[in-house]
This record gives C-alpha cells, structure tokens and sequence, in this order.
C-alpha cells in the first residue's frame, strides 16, 4: 500500500470519493457535474486551477470520446481514472451537452516573446521541421472543428503538458497519431509558446 | 553456394519481374477507386482541414515551396500524388500520418481533389530570380513543353501536373528529386529528358516555370 496521498493523489482520492457518494445519490447530469466535475474543472467547466483544463465550450463528441478513453484506459491519468470508474455509459452524453454549451474563458496573455513565436507556430508551424500551423485543425480563433477540440483560451499549464505527454506517447489517444507525430516535431520552446500563446485566444 | 544463388535468383527474378512492369502511371487499386469515386467539394472542403496547417486555408502553399501550391491542380494529379505518396513510392515524410489510409478513404480523397481543384489560382505565387528566362524558356520549350503544355497547363488525362503558378522553390527542389531519381513515382521519361541537366539548368527552367501565370478557368 502506498502512501502518496497528496497533491494529485490527493485529489484523486476524494474525487473518487464524491463518484461514488453521486452514484448513489442521484442520477441527473447536473448533480453529476457539481458533486463530481465542479470541483476540479469548476461548475461551468472554465477550471480555475491550471493544471485542470477547461473543458466548457470543447466539442460534445470530444468531451464524450475523453470520457470513453479515460474509463476503458485509453487515455491514461491517475486523477480522471477513478471518477469516471463509477460513470454509467448513459451519463456521458448529458455531462458532454451541459460542458459544451458553456463557454470558455480566455486569459491574459502571458510572456511577450515567448507568445510572439507562439503567434508563429499557431498560424504558420514550422516548415523546417514539417510542425503544421495548429489554426489548420484547430481553426482561425482555436475554436476547433469536428474532432479537433477547442484549445483557444485552454491554461497554458495543461497544454503544454498534454503536448508533452504526446510526443513522448504517454498520451496515445489522439486520432491517428497525429498529435504525437505534431509534438514530437515541436521544440520546447515551441510547445511553451503556444501554450502561452493560446491562453489569450478565442472568441471575447 | 551456387544452389544457395540459383534459389536467391529464384525468388528476385520475379520480384525484379513485377517491378519492371509496374509503370509509374498504372491505375488500380486505390487510385482506381479514387478516381472512379464522384467528388463532392463540400464533404472535400471539409476532409481538407488537416491539410490547411501546411497548405493554407486557401490551398496556396508556402511561398518559401515547402508545401507547395495545390489549388487549382488537375483532380487526377492530386489524386495520383496523395495515393502515391500514402503507398510509399513517393516519400514526404511530412505528410505522414495526415494522409493515411485510416485517414482518409480513397472517397475522401476524390473530395478533396473536387475541392482543391475548384479553388481559385490567383498570381502569388513566389517567382525565381527572373535572371535566366531566356535560357529557362529554350530548356522548357525544348524539353518540357510537350508533355506540361506551352503554358504550364499540365495534362490531366495523363497524370502531368498544372506547374504554372507554382512556387519557384517548390519547382527547383522537385525537377532536383526528379533528375536525380528520389522522386520515384515520376515519368521515367522526364527523368531521361532532364538527366543531362546541371544546377543551373535546372534553376532556369524553374526560373521560367515560376513565373508562368495562371491559367484561364
């Protein structure tokens, strides 16, 4: 038995905790969302901790493929493993309805130069390296389309990450590969800047 | 040993067989279906969105000719180019896994070449030095013409591209890929009518291509 329960164990934990307390609770989205989701990724779903990602205004197919993917383990995390452990299949579509009619937040920008060649890499990537320009899938405001999700306006701090976690194929659940294949091609300056870049993006 | 050798021959002979008759232009497989498929150009401009990342929303390329200029393009040339290049016999690593067969359906395909084809071809693409036109212009006419047309307007029948309107980097490093034989899905007979060619023929007849307007639609 280990003994790590703080910080992102921690929360894990007591989110697990609430999944369980929810099932037997009641059924609805909406008690779903506020005993299970909000504390995390904050009742609207515009997550006020960075590490988090806001997941109000993503795609409803995205917000329910993630939901699959973390439940059969596709998409690996220790925190989103044991919340959607106890989540019924029927639940998934309601909770995905409710987050993607929310709208997401956009923060300040955050370092000038950094963002300057985010500003780069989101409209044009890298013809060197072969990184396409993200505004290609992710569209002119990142706003997303179809199975590309929303990244405009996402925390820099889980953008990053997750960019990280594809090009080192900790995260495999991207369709065909493709953003492995996009962030392994990305320096790390790069993946920072955008990721900074991004914060400030989407429609006000 | 000798037995060891007879049983090798064996089984290269009829690789190298095949290989002899496959012709760089053969229609089958998924190039068949894709060819035979009716286009849609809305599902196309839809099924083209990865492609904008490096081509542009516009289908214009980069004037840098990294990616070049597809807009425009003959349907059977865009076709022929993403099944060859998916298939391997021709390499850009940089498309790879964008257009891969669970990508893309040889129906996707046909879409995005309706799509691609339809758009227009204004005149920004980026031109050579406009130094050796003149030299660029002989060459072209004397070895290029025939097959891409006087006016760099291509022949869809026979799988010969539009190269008017194209980006001048884009056209120099190909004709390079293509004399030096790392194209691999080319004419064989383009590859014999540039061989003799030395770097500065080769920048004069892109040179020359560049600056070839577009094409009446």
């Amino acid at each position: 038995m280990k003994h790590h329960f703080f910080g992102t164990k921690l929360v894990a934990a007591l989110a697990l905790g609430m999944a369980l307390a929810t099932q037997a609770l009641a059924e609805d989205a909406q008690t779903i969302v506020t005993t299970v989701c909000a504390a995390c990724h904050g009742a609207d779903g515009n997550s006020m901790i960075p590490m988090f990602p806001k997941i109000a205004g993503l795609q409803e197919s995205y917000i329910v493929k993630q939901l699959r993917d973390f439940q059969t383990g596709r998409r690996k995390s220790d925190i989103m493993a044991p919340v959607v452990a106890a989540l019924k299949p029927e639940d998934m579509a309601p909770l995905a309805a409710y987050f993607s009619q929310q709208k997401m937040t956009t923060g300040e920008a955050v370092e000038k130069k950094l963002t300057g060649i985010g500003k780069l890499v989101f409209f044009d990537g890298n013809e060197e390296t072969g990184v396409p320009a993200c505004v290609g899938c992710h569209r002119p405001v990142g706003e997303g389309f179809q199975i590309y999700p929303r990244i405009g306006g996402q925390h820099a701090q889980y953008v990053a990450q997750q960019l990280k976690n594809f090009a080192s194929a900790e995260r495999t659940n991207d369709v065909s590969r493709f953003m492995r294949v996009v962030a392994k091609r990305m320096s790390e300056e790069e993946i920072q800047s955008v990721a900074d870049y991004l914060v400030s993006l989407g429609s006000k | 040993m000798n037995k060891f050798l007879a049983s090798l021959s064996l089984v290269l002979l009829p690789a190298f067989a095949l290989a002899q008759t496959a012709a760089w232009n053969d229609i089958k497989g998924e190039l068949k279906e894709a060819l035979e498929a009716k286009g849609d150009p809305t599902r196309g401009k839809a099924a083209f969105v990865p492609c904008e990342g490096c081509h542009r929303a516009d289908a214009a390329g980069r004037p840098s000719g990294a990616y070049p200029r597809l807009s425009g393009q003959h349907m059977r040339v865009l076709v022929k180019q993403i099944t060859d290049i998916r298939a391997g016999r021709r390499s850009v690593s940089k498309m790879e896994p964008f257009i891969d067969d669970h990508v893309l359906t040889p129906f996707d395909i046909a879409d995005i070449a309706v799509y691609v084809h339809s758009l227009p071809v204004p005149n920004t693409n980026a031109k050579g030095p406009g130094t050796t036109l003149v030299r660029g212009k002989q060459l072209y006419d004397k070895d290029c013409a025939t097959c891409h047309g006087a006016k760099g307007e291509g022949d869809a029948a026979k799988f010969y591209p539009m190269i008017a309107a194209q980006h001048y980097r884009y056209l120099l490093r190909e004709v390079t890929f293509i004399r030096d034989g790392d194209r691999r899905n080319s004419n064989p007979d383009m590859v014999k009518a540039i061989v003799g060619y030395n770097a500065a023929d080769l920048e004069a007849v892109s040179d020359f291509m560049a600056q070839l307007a577009p094409l009446p639609r």
